[in-house]
C-alpha cells in the first residue's frame, strides 16, 4: 500500500468515547491520526489536566492504537489537553494534512459505501479517500449527486463519469460503482434519506454559511442522523492560510 | 511554525517526596509540546489576552479610586495615575521579553523561579498567591460599594452598612462559579470589557469636553498640588493596584496564541489603554467637582459625576458599569491566584494536591478554595485602602525582581534563553523598572509594607521547611 490516505479519528479520550466497533477494520488501508483529546473548562490551567489525567488517557489510546494496528492501519497519535477542541481538530487537520475526518460510529461489516458528490471541486481528494480506504475491499460503491436547478444530465455525466474513472485509476474495479442522481430535494435530506440503506458515508466539508453557524456543518447534522460512521473529506488548505 | 525548544532542568524534591513535573519538549504557536505526542493547545488570541489585561485593571482605577486618590493628592491625583502608569509601562517591557523566552503557566513566578533560583521564585509564587487574593478582596468591597449605592439609589434604608456584606456574598458567589461553572466565560469577558470600553469612552468624552467648557458651564477650578508634592507620589503608590492586570496576563501566558507575538502586545497595550483612561477620568472628575468634594464621595465618587454631568441615566450608567467592572476584576483575579497555585504545585512549592481536578466539573477545586477562602476574610476586613496597598506590595516585589531576572538572564545569555520579543533600551529600562518598583514601596503606610514584609518572611520559611531541595533554576 503506497497511498495510505490519512484520516483523523478525534475522539474524546476520557469522557468514555471509544473507537467503536467496526471502525478499525473500516480504516485497515488508512493512515490514522489518533487524536485523543480532553476539553477542559477555562478555570483550568491544560498542563493542570495533563498533570492528573496523562497517565489515564495514554493508557487508552495505547489501547486503541493497539487496535487500529491489529486491522492493519498505520497509526500517529496525539494527545491534546484543551479549551477548544474544535481549534484542536481543525489544527491537527492541517499539521498532519488529513485528507478526511472520521464521525466514529460503530458498523458492521462494510457491503456498500455511499458517497455524495457535491460538484467538481474537491472530487480528487475525495478520489484519494474513497480509492485509498475502500479500494482493497470487497464494497460495492454508490456515487451520489443531488442536482440543482440549472445542472443538465450532460454536467452531472461529465462529473460522475469523471470521478469513476480517477476511481479506475485508482484500482477500484469499476463494475462496482453505481451512480445515483436526484433532483428538486434539499440536499441533506435527499442524503440522509437515500444513505440510511448504507454501512458508511463519504461526504465532502461544505463551506460555512450563515445557515451552517445556525444549525451546524451539514457534515454534522448528517452524522447525527446517519448514525453510522461518516468520512468527511476536507478542504484543500489554502495555500497562505497555514502561516497564519 | 518555529518551534523553541525548551531546557530547563528543574529537580529536588519536596517534605512530601514529590517532584518539580517535567518541562515540555517545545513550545508552537499553537501549542506547547510534551513528550510521546502530549500537546497543551494554546487558545486564547490577542483580543482575550487584552480582554485579560483590561478587565483586570479598569475595575480599580475608575470605579474606586478616584475619590480616594482625589482626597489624598488633589487635582495631582491625575499625575499619581500617570507615575503609576509609567512603572507599569516599564515592567510590561521586560515581562514582555521573559514572557515570550518563556511562555508558560505562573507569569513572573515562573520567569523568576527559573531565572534566579527557587527562593527567590517561592517568595514571588507564594506572595503572588496571596497578592492576588489581597487584590480580589479589594475589587469585592469595591464591588460591595456600588451595590450599596444601589440601594441608597433605590432609596432603601438600611440601618446597617451593607458593603462588607456584599462583598463575601459575591465572594462565596465567585468562587462557587467558577468551581461548578463549566460554561464558556472567556467570550463573556470580552464583551464586558467592550462593553465597559465604550460606556466610558462615552462618559469621558462628554466630560472632558465638559471640562474645557464647550458646555458653557466651565470647570471647577482647583490648585494643582492643593495637598503638596509629596501625596502625589504615596497616592501613586496607594493606587498602583489598578496596574496589576498586566501580569494576569502572563500569568496565562502557557495559553496564548501565538505567544511571541501576542504576549508583548496583549502586555504593553492594556497598560497604554488602562493608563489613558485613569488619567482622562480623574481629570474629569476632579474638574467637575474639585478635589475636595470629591474626596468626600469615597469610592463610588464616579457615580457623582456621571450624575452632574447626564443626571439620573448617567448615575445608572455608572453603576451599572461599576458593578460589571469589580465583579469582572474580582473574577479574573480569583482565577489568576489559582493559576498561581497551579504553577507553584508543579513545581512541588505547594502539595500536588493543591492543583488537583474535580472530576465531575473538570474544575481546579482545591486551587480555587485556596483563594476564595482567605479572600473571604480579607473581605470581612473591609479596609479598602489597606488591601490595595498590600496587594500593590506584593506586586511590586515580583515586578522588581522581575526586571532583575531579565538582567541576569541577559548577562549569562544561557543556550534556551532565546525571547523572540526583546526589550528596548536594555539595560536602562529594566534597571529603572526595578528601581522605580522597589522605589514605590517606601510611600505606603507602614502597617502594608509591614504586612507585606511578613508575607514574604512567611513564604521564605515555608520554602526552606517544605521545598528546601527543590531546584528551578535553569542552567545559567
Amino acid at each position: 500500500m503506497t497511498d495510505r490516505p490519512p484520516i483523523l479519528v478525534p475522539i474524546r479520550v476520557l469522557e468514555g468515547e471509544s473507537v467503536p466497533e467496526g471502525v478499525p477494520t473500516l480504516l485497515a488501508n488508512a493512515h490514522v491520526v489518533l487524536l485523543g483529546y480532553h476539553v477542559i473548562p477555562e478555570q483550568t490551567a491544560p498542563g493542570q489536566a495533563q498533570m492528573q489525567f496523562e497517565e489515564r488517557a495514554k493508557d487508552r489510546l495505547d489501547e486503541y492504537e493497539a487496535i487500529f494496528e491489529e486491522a492493519g492501519a498505520t497509526v500517529e497519535r496525539r494527545l491534546v489537553f484543551t479549551h477548544d477542541g474544535q481549534k484542536t481538530i481543525d489544527r491537527t487537520i492541517t499539521e498532519h494534512d488529513c485528507l478526511a475526518v472520521l464521525v466514529p460510529n460503530a458498523t458492521g461489516a462494510v457491503e456498500d459505501v455511499f458517497v455524495a458528490v457535491r460538484g467538481t471541486v474537491g472530487v480528487d481528494r475525495l478520489a484519494r479517500v474513497v480509492a485509498g480506504v475502500f479500494g482493497a475491499m470487497d464494497a460495492s460503491i454508490t456515487l451520489y449527486h443531488v442536482a440543482e436547478n440549472e445542472e443538465t444530465d450532460e454536467d452531472i455525466g461529465t462529473l460522475l463519469d469523471g470521478l469513476v474513472e480517477r476511481l479506475g485509476d485508482r484500482g477500484i474495479d469499476t463494475s462496482t460503482i453505481e451512480t445515483r442522481v436526484e433532483r428538486d430535494r434539499d440536499p441533506l435530506d435527499a442524503i440522509v434519506d437515500a444513505s440510511a440503506a448504507f454501512d458508511v458515508v463519504v461526504m465532502g466539508e461544505t463551506d460555512p454559511s450563515l445557515a451552517t453557524f445556525v444549525f451546524g456543518m451539514p457534515a454534522t447534522q448528517v452524522a447525527n442522523r446517519f448514525l453510522g460512521p461518516v468520512l468527511v473529506v476536507q478542504r484543500e488548505p489554502a495555500p497562505n492560510q497555514r502561516e497564519e | 511554525m518555529t518551534e523553541q525548544p525548551v531546557d530547563v532542568d528543574p529537580g529536588g524534591q519536596n517534605v512530601a517526596g514529590e517532584a518539580p513535573a517535567a518541562e515540555p519538549e517545545a513550545v508552537t504557536a499553537d501549542t506547547t509540546v510534551h513528550d510521546d505526542d502530549v500537546e497543551l493547545e494554546r487558545t486564547i488570541g490577542l483580543v482575550g489576552g487584552l480582554a485579560i489585561g483590561i478587565g483586570t485593571m479598569i475595575g480599580a482605577g475608575i470605579f474606586v479610586f478616584p475619590g480616594l486618590a482625589a482626597n489624598n493628592a488633589g487635582l495631582a491625583a491625575t499625575v499619581s495615575f500617570a507615575i503609576g502608569g509609567v512603572i507599569a509601562l516599564l515592567v510590561a517591557l521586560p515581562t514582555s521579553e521573559l514572557a515570550t523566552a518563556m511562555p508558560r503557566s505562573g507569569g513572573g513566578y515562573y520567569f523568576i523561579s527559573r531565572g534566579m533560583g527557587t527562593a527567590y521564585g517561592a517568595i514571588v509564587g507564594l506572595g503572588l498567591w496571596l497578592g492576588l487574593m489581597f487584590a480580589s478582596a479589594f475589587y469585592l468591597v469595591g464591588l460591595g460599594h456600588y451595590a450599596s449605592a444601589v440601594f441608597a439609589e433605590l432609596g432603601v434604608g438600611l440601618s446597617f452598612s451593607p458593603v462588607t456584606g456584599i462583598g463575601l456574598l459575591f465572594g462565596v458567589v465567585l468562587t462557587a462559579l467558577s468551581i461548578g461553572g463549566t460554561e464558556n466565560t472567556a467570550t463573556l469577558q470580552n464583551v464586558v470589557v467592550g462593553i465597559l470600553l465604550v460606556v466610558l469612552t462615552g462618559f469621558l468624552s462628554y466630560g472632558v469636553l465638559d471640562a474645557v467648557g464647550v458646555f458653557g458651564r466651565g470647570s471647577v477650578p482647583g490648585a494643582f498640588f492643593s495637598r503638596g508634592h509629596f501625596p502625589v507620589l504615596t497616592t501613586a503608590a496607594l493606587v498602583f493596584t489598578s496596574y496589576l492586570g498586566f501580569a494576569q496576563v502572563a500569568t496565562v501566558a502557557g495559553e496564548i496564541k501565538q505567544p511571541g507575538r501576542n504576549l508583548p502586545l496583549a502586555m504593553v497595550g492594556s497598560v497604554l489603554v488602562v493608563t489613558v483612561f485613569y488619567v482622562v477620568t480623574i481629570f474629569v472628575a476632579t474638574s467637575a467637582f474639585g478635589a475636595n468634594r470629591l474626596g468626600q464621595f469615597g469610592e463610588t465618587a464616579m457615580v457623582e459625576v456621571a450624575r452632574d454631568f447626564l443626571g439620573l441615566p448617567g448615575a445608572v450608567a455608572i453603576l451599572g458599569a461599576g458593578l460589571l467592572a469589580t465583579f469582572s476584576s474580582a473574577n479574573a483575579s480569583i482565577l489568576s491566584a489559582s493559576r498561581a497555585v497551579y504553577a507553584l504545585s508543579r513545581d512541588a512549592l505547594l502539595p500536588r494536591k493543591a492543583s488537583e481536578v474535580n472530576l465531575r466539573y473538570g474544575t481546579p477545586h482545591v486551587a480555587l478554595l485556596a483563594a476564595g477562602g482567605p479572600i473571604l476574610v480579607l473581605v470581612a476586613t473591609g479596609q479598602v485602602e489597606l488591601l490595595a496597598e498590600v496587594a500593590s506590595f506584593l506586586h511590586l516585589i515580583m515586578y522588581g525582581l522581575m526586571c532583575v531576572a531579565l538582567i541576569v538572564l541577559r548577562r549569562r545569555n544561557p543556550e534556551w534563553y532565546s525571547p523572540s520579543y526583546r526589550v528596548p533600551g536594555y539595560p536602562v529600562v529594566p534597571a529603572v523598572g526595578a528601581l522605580a518598583s522597589f522605589g514605590l514601596i517606601a510611600f505606603m503606610q507602614p502597617a502594608s509594607i509591614g504586612i507585606g514584609v511578613g508575607v514574604m518572611l512567611v513564604s521564605y520559611l515555608w520554602y526552606r521547611y517544605y521545598a528546601g531541595d527543590v531546584t528551578l533554576k535553569g542552567d545559567i
